[in-house]
C-alpha cells in the first residue's frame, strides 16, 4: 500500500510538473517591449549567465527609470532562462519563454545552443537577437535573426592583421577542436595570416575542457613562432598563458573576445605582451563605456564583467532603439526597426547589415600589470 | 494464466488505451488548451518520447541482461550523426517527409546497431564495473571521432538538419519501439537472456551460447538508441559532439535506475519524470540542478529499487481488477 | 631531442596528478567495491578551500602550502558527511543504487559550489615558489618533482598502512566478506568511514598539487579530472594502490606523447583505446590479480 501511495505521489508530482505553473498575463501596454532572455546559468559556463543577468537587470532598470518612450519587461519573472550550454535545454528554454508571448528573444551566448533556437525563431517569425553566437550560419537561418557580436571570421582576420602590423613573422595557433567559436577564429586567422605573408608554423589542437597545454606549448616554442594565437574562452586562458610562458615563449600571445574577463591574479608578469580583440575596452573614454564599467563594477563587482555582460546590456538598448525606429513594440515593428539599424553602445558603433550581422570596430586590448589596457581600435572595412 | 488469448486481449486493451491517450494529447495540443504553452509542452513531450526510447533500450541491458552501460549516449550520437548525414544528402530530392523520416530512423538504428556489434563482440566478456568503464571509453572514443570527422562538422555544430521529428510521429515511433522491446523481453530470446543474467554459468552449461545472446541484446539495445538519436537530430536540427558526453549517458542510466530496473513502466515514467523535472524547476533558476540532484539522492535512499521496482503497468490487469471488484459486489 | 625529454617530464607531471587522484578512487573502491564518482568533486572542494585560505596563510606570514591542512579538514568533513548521509543508506541496496547515488552527489556538490562560489573560474595564488632547472635543453620545474615525490610517498605510506597496521588489515578484510568481518569484531561502519576520511584527505593533497600546476578552480573541474583519473586507476588495476600510481603515470605520458607525435585531436580516444585493449588482455588491469570466480 505504501508503495502505491508513493507511486501515486510521484505520478502526481509529475503531472504537476508537466502542467507547470500557469502564466499570469499582465495587461498589455503598448510601449512595453516584452523580452525573453536565454543564457547558460548553470554548468561550466555559468559565469556568462551571471554577467548576462546582472547586465540585463542594470539595463532594464536604467531604461525603465529614464524617459525613454519604450520600456522593457523581461518575461520569466525578470530571470534569464537557463540553457546550460545544452541544445536540448536551449530549445526548452526558448519554448518556455514563448509561452509568455514575448516580442523579442535575446540570446544565447554559444553557437551550438543558438542554432537550434534560431531554427525555431525563424519558424515563429520571432525576433532573435543573438549575443555571442559567432558562427556565421546563425543569421542565415531567417530574416528575423540578428546578432550584436562579431562573426568568427572577422575577429580571426583582425588578429592576423594586428600580427602583421606589429611585424610578427611566424605564428602558432592553438585552438579548441570541439568548439564553433575556436574553429571559426582559427580558420580565419590561418587564411588571413597566409595572405598577409605570416608563416603559420604550427597548428595545435586542444579541447574546451583541457587544462594541460604543455604538449602544445612545447611544440609552439619548437616551431620558432613569435606569435601565438589562442582563440578560446576565459576559463582556460590563464592556464594556457602560464604554460606557454613556462615553456620559454617570449613573443606575443593573442586571443579573441572570449578572453575578456580572464583572471590574471598572480600572473601579472605572464600576461605582459598578451593581446585580445574585443567589442569594447574598459579604458575607453566614451561615456557609455565608462558608465557601464563603473556602474557594473560598483553593483556586482568586476568578477563577472566580461564581453558577455556588455553584449546583453547593449541588446536591451538595441531593442528600445529598434522599437523607436520601427514605431511600435510588436515583433514586426521591432524587426523592421532592427533591420539595417545603426546603433551606438558599450560594444561599439554597430551597423547591422542586410544579413543581420553586426559590422563594428574591433578594439585591441593588452595587459599592463595584469589589468586591461586599450591599445588601438581598428575600424571595420567598408 | 499463460493463455495466449489473454495476452492478445491485453495487447488490444493496452493499444486502445494508447489510442485514447494519443487522442487526448491531440485534442489538448490542437485545441490549444495550454494556450501559448502548447509548443513548450509539445517540446517537452517530444524530448520525453526519445528519452523514453533511450531509457527503455538501456533497460534491456540493465534490467534484462544485468549489465550496465555508462556510454549509451555514444550509440545515440552514432544514430544522430548517421541519420543527419543521410538526410542532408537526401534533402530536397522530393522524398515525402514521412518516408524520409522513417528512412532516417532506420539508418540511424542500423548504424548504431553495427556499432553495437563492433563494441559488443570484444567487450562483452567483461562484466560489472569493468564493462561499465569500457562502455564509457567507447562512448568517449565515438565522441572524439565525431569531433574529428569533417562530415559531422569537424567539432563545429552540425546545423541545418531537416526538422522532421513532429511530435505526433515521434509518439507512434516511441510506441512501436517500446512495444517491440517489450515483445523482445517476453520472447524466448528474452527469457534466455534473463537466464544468463541469473546464472550465466548454468546457462552456458545447458548449451546456451552466452556471448551470442549478450551481443545480440547489446545490438538490439544500440539499434533503438540509434533511432532515438535520429529523432534527436531531426528535432534539434543542430548538434555538437560535446552534447553526447559522459554526463548525458549517466542521465539515462539514472533514469533507468530511478524508474526501476527491469520495469518497462518504470523506464517510461522515470524518463518522463526526470526529463520534465529540470523544466518544472525552471522557476528556481540557478538552484534547479541542485534541487534535481537532491531529488535523485532522496529517491535512492527511500526507494533504492527505483520507483516501480519490477512492477509493470497493464491496462488489461487493471480492468480485470475493476471487473472482479464489481463482480464481487454483485455477488 | 629536447622536445622528447620535455615531453617525458610534462607527461610524468600530469601523470603524477592523475595518480594522486586515482589513489583516492582506488582506496574507496578497494574497500567498498563502489565507484565513488564524487571523488573528483572532493578535489574541487579542496581546490576552493586552497583558493580561499592560501592568501590568509600568506597574510599571517606562513607559507601558502600550509593551507593544505585546512583543505584536508574540509575535504575529510565533506567526504565523511557524504558517506554518512548519502552512501550509507544505500550501501546494501546493490551496486547500481550506489552508483547512481554517487553520480547524484557529484552533481549536488558541483551545483552547490556553483551557488556558493559563483561560476567564475578562480585563480589560486602560487603555492610553491620553486625555481626551474634546465637539463639537456628541457625545462624542469622543481614543483613537478615535488608532485611526483609526494605521489610516491603517499603510495608507499598507504601500502604500508594497509599491509602492516591492524586497521589496514581490517580494511582488507571488509571487502572479502563483510559478514565475517563483523563476526570477528570489526566495526564495518567505522572502517568504511575511516576509508572515506583517508580517501577525501588524499583528495585535498591532490587538490594542492593540481592547483600548483594548474592554478585554477572551477566548479566542474572534478568531473573532468575525475573520469581520467578513474580510467587511470582501472588501467593500473583498481583496488591496488601501486596500480593507481602506475596507471596515472601511464595515462599522463600517453596523453602528452599522443598530442605531440601521433594525432593531437585524438589523444583522448587513444587513451581510452589503450584502456580497452589492456582490459581485454588483462581484465583486472595491469597490476590486477585475476581472481577465479566461485561457481
Amino acid at each position: 500500500m505504501k508503495k502505491k501511495a508513493f507511486c501515486m505521489t510521484l505520478a502526481f508530482a509529475m503531472t504537476v510538473s508537466m502542467v507547470g505553473s500557469t502564466a499570469v498575463f499582465a495587461a498589455e501596454e503598448d510601449n512595453v517591449i516584452k523580452v525573453g532572455a536565454v543564457c547558460a546559468m548553470t554548468g561550466g559556463s555559468a559565469v556568462y549567465g551571471e554577467g548576462a543577468q546582472n547586465a540585463i537587470d542594470m539595463a532594464v532598470e536604467e531604461i525603465n527609470d529614464s524617459d525613454s518612450a519604450y520600456k522593457i519587461e523581461i518575461v520569466n519573472g525578470g530571470k534569464v532562462a537557463d540553457d546550460a550550454k545544452d541544445a536540448k535545454q536551449a530549445v526548452n528554454a526558448y519554448n518556455s519563454l514563448m509561452a509568455e508571448e514575448p516580442e523579442a528573444v535575446v540570446g544565447s551566448f554559444f553557437s551550438a545552443v543558438t542554432l537550434p533556437m534560431a531554427e525555431l525563431a525563424a519558424e515563429d517569425d520571432m525576433l532573435l537577437l543573438a549575443t555571442g553566437a559567432t558562427n556565421y550560419k546563425v543569421t542565415e537561418i531567417g530574416p528575423t535573426i540578428f546578432r550584436n557580436c562579431f562573426i568568427d571570421p572577422y575577429q580571426g582576420k583582425m588578429a592576423a592583421q594586428f600580427a602583421n602590423e606589429q611585424g610578427y613573422k611566424t605564428a602558432a595557433v592553438i585552438y579548441a577542436k570541439d568548439d564553433d567559436y575556436s574553429n571559426g577564429l582559427k580558420d580565419a586567422f590561418v587564411e588571413s595570416a597566409e595572405e598577409l605573408g605570416i608563416e603559420v608554423a604550427y597548428v595545435g589542437e586542444c579541447t574546451t575542457t583541457d587544462t594541460d597545454f604543455t604538449a602544445q606549448a612545447t611544440q609552439a616554442v619548437g616551431s620558432g613562432a613569435d606569435f601565438v594565437f589562442y582563440p578560446c574562452f576565459l576559463d582556460t586562458v590563464p592556464l594556457l598563458v602560464q604554460q606557454v610562458r613556462d615553456a620559454g615563449f617570449e613573443g606575443a600571445i593573442m586571443g579573441g573576445d572570449g578572453w575578456d574577463g580572464s583572471d590574471t591574479t598572480g600572473l601579472e608578469d605572464y600576461f605582459e605582451n598578451c593581446y585580445f580583440t574585443n567589442h569594447y575596452s574598459s579604458e575607453d573614454t566614451a561615456p557609455a563605456v565608462q558608465e557601464f564599467v563603473s556602474k557594473y563594477t560598483e553593483k556586482y563587482g568586476a568578477e563577472s564583467l566580461n564581453a558577455c555582460a556588455a553584449l546583453y546590456y547593449d541588446a536591451m538598448y538595441m531593442l528600445v532603439q529598434a522599437a523607436e525606429n520601427g514605431g511600435g513594440s510588436d515583433t514586426e515593428s521591432l524587426v523592421k526597426g532592427m533591420t539595417e539599424m545603426k546603433f551606438s553602445g558599450v560594444a561599439g558603433d554597430i551597423y547591422l547589415d542586410e544579413k543581420g550581422d553586426a559590422i563594428k570596430p574591433v578594439v585591441v586590448n593588452t595587459y599592463e600589470d595584469g589589468s586591461i589596457k586599450w591599445l588601438e581600435t581598428l575600424a571595420p572595412e567598408a | 494464466m499463460k493463455m495466449p488469448g489473454k495476452i492478445k486481449r491485453n495487447y488490444v486493451i493496452n493499444f486502445i488505451g494508447l489510442l485514447i491517450l494519443f487522442a487526448a494529447l491531440l485534442l489538448v495540443f490542437e485545441n490549444g488548451v495550454f494556450g501559448s504553452r502548447t509548443n513548450y509542452f509539445k517540446g517537452i513531450a517530444t524530448t520525453a518520447c526519445y528519452t523514453i526510447i533511450m531509457v527503455t533500450s538501456l533497460n534491456l541491458l540493465v534490467g534484462i541482461m544485468g549489465e550496465f552501460s555508462l556510454g549509451h549516449a555514444g550509440f545515440m550520437s552514432v544514430g544522430a550523426y548517421a541519420s543527419a548525414v543521410v538526410s542532408n544528402m537526401l534533402a530536397e530530392k522530393g522524398i515525402p517527409d514521412f518516408l524520409l523520416f522513417v528512412l532516417v530512423l532506420l539508418i540511424g538504428g542500423i548504424a548504431a546497431a553495427i556499432t553495437g556489434v563492433l563494441v559488443g563482440i570484444p567487450t562483452l566478456k567483461l562484466r560489472g564495473d569493468y564493462l561499465a568503464i569500457v562502455t564509457v571509453a567507447f562512448a568517449e572514443i565515438i565522441r572524439v571521432a565525431f569531433t574529428n570527422f569533417e562530415i559531422t562538422g569537424g567539432g563545429r555544430t552540425m546545423s541545418g538538419i531537416a526538422k522532421l521529428s513532429d511530435f505526433y510521429w515521434v509518439f507512434w515511433v516511441m510506441v512501436i519501439c517500446v512495444t517491440v522491446m517489450y515483445m523482445f523481453i517476453r520472447s524466448r530470446f528474452g527469457r534466455t537472456v534473463k537466464a544468463i543474467r541469473e546464472d550465466y554459468i548454468a546457462a552456458s552449461a545447458s548449451g546456451v551460447n552466452v556471448t551470442f545472446y549478450k551481443v545480440m541484446t547489446f545490438t538490439v539495445s544500440a539499434f533503438f538508441a540509434g533511432i532515438a538519436g535520429a529523432i534527436y537530430a531531426h528535432y534539434m536540427t543542430a548538434m555538437i559532439p560535446t552534447s553526447f558526453n559522459f554526463m548525458y549517458s549517466a542521465e539515462f542510466l539514472t533514469e533507468v535506475i530511478i524508474g526501476g530496473t527491469g520495469s518497462m513502466t518504470g523506464s517510461i515514467i522515470g524518463a518522463a519524470f526526470l526529463s520534465a523535472l529540470p523544466e518544472a524547476m525552471r522557476a528556481f533558476s540557478r538552484y534547479r540542478m541542485l534541487g534535481y540532484s537532491v531529488v535523485l539522492v532522496l529517491i535512492m535512499i527511500f526507494r533504492p529499487g527505483g520507483i516501480f521496482g519490477t512492477w509493470e503497468f497493464s491496462l488489461g490487469r487493471i480492468l480485470d481488477k475493476i471487473t472482479e471488484k464489481a463482480k464481487g459486489k454483485e455477488a | 631531442m629536447s622536445i622528447f625529454i620535455q615531453s617525458i617530464i610534462n607527461g610524468l607531471n600530469q601523470g603524477a596528478i592523475y595518480a594522486l587522484i586515482a589513489l583516492g578512487y582506488t582506496m574507496v573502491y578497494g574497500i567498498l567495491r563502489m565507484i565513488n564518482f564524487a571523488h573528483g568533486d572532493f578535489i574541487m572542494v579542496g581546490a576552493y578551500t586552497m583558493f580561499y585560505t592560501a592568501p590568509l596563510m600568506i597574510s599571517y606570514g606562513m607559507p601558502a602550502w600550509m593551507a593544505v591542512f585546512l583543505a584536508i579538514i574540509a575535504c575529510t568533513v565533506v567526504g565523511v558527511l557524504v558517506e554518512r548521509i548519502a552512501y550509507k543508506p544505500v550501501r546494501n541496496s546493490g551496486s547500481m543504487s550506489a552508483l547512481i547515488t554517487a553520480l547524484a552527489m557529484s552533481l549536488f556538490l558541483e551545483n552547490l559550489a556553483m551557488v556558493l562560489f559563483g561560476g567564475n573560474p578562480k585563480t589560486v595564488v602560487k603555492i610553491f615558489d620553486l625555481p626551474m632547472i634546465e637539463i639537456l635543453g628541457a625545462k624542469i620545474q622543481l614543483k613537478y618533482l615535488l608532485t611526483l615525490g609526494i605521489g610516491l610517498a603517499i603510495m608507499v605510506a598507504l601500502t604500508l598502512f594497509v599491509k602492516m597496521t591492524k586497521l589496514g588489515k581490517a580494511m582488507r578484510a571488509v571487502p572479502q566478506d563483510r559478514a565475517a568481518a563483523t563476526i570477528v569484531g570489526i566495526n564495518v561502519n567505522k572502517i568504511i568511514t575511516i576509508t572515506f576520511a583517508i580517501g577525501s584527505g588524499l583528495a585535498a593533497v591532490a587538490a594542492m598539487m593540481y592547483c600548483s600546476t594548474y592554478p585554477r578552480c572551477t566548479t566542474d573541474m572534478g568531473s573532468m579530472m575525475g573520469i581520467k583519473a578513474f580510467i587511470a586507476a582501472v588501467l593500473g588495476g583498481i583496488g591496488i594502490i601501486p596500480g593507481a600510481m602506475l596507471g596515472g603515470l601511464i595515462v599522463g605520458l600517453i596523453e602528452i606523447f599522443v598530442k605531440i607525435y601521433i594525432a593531437p585531436g585524438w589523444y583522448e580516444a587513444i587513451t581510452y583505446g589503450i584502456l580497452i585493449v589492456v582490459l581485454l588482455i588483462k581484465p583486472s588491469g595491469i597490476l590486477g590479480k585475476s581472481v577465479g570466480e566461485k561457481v
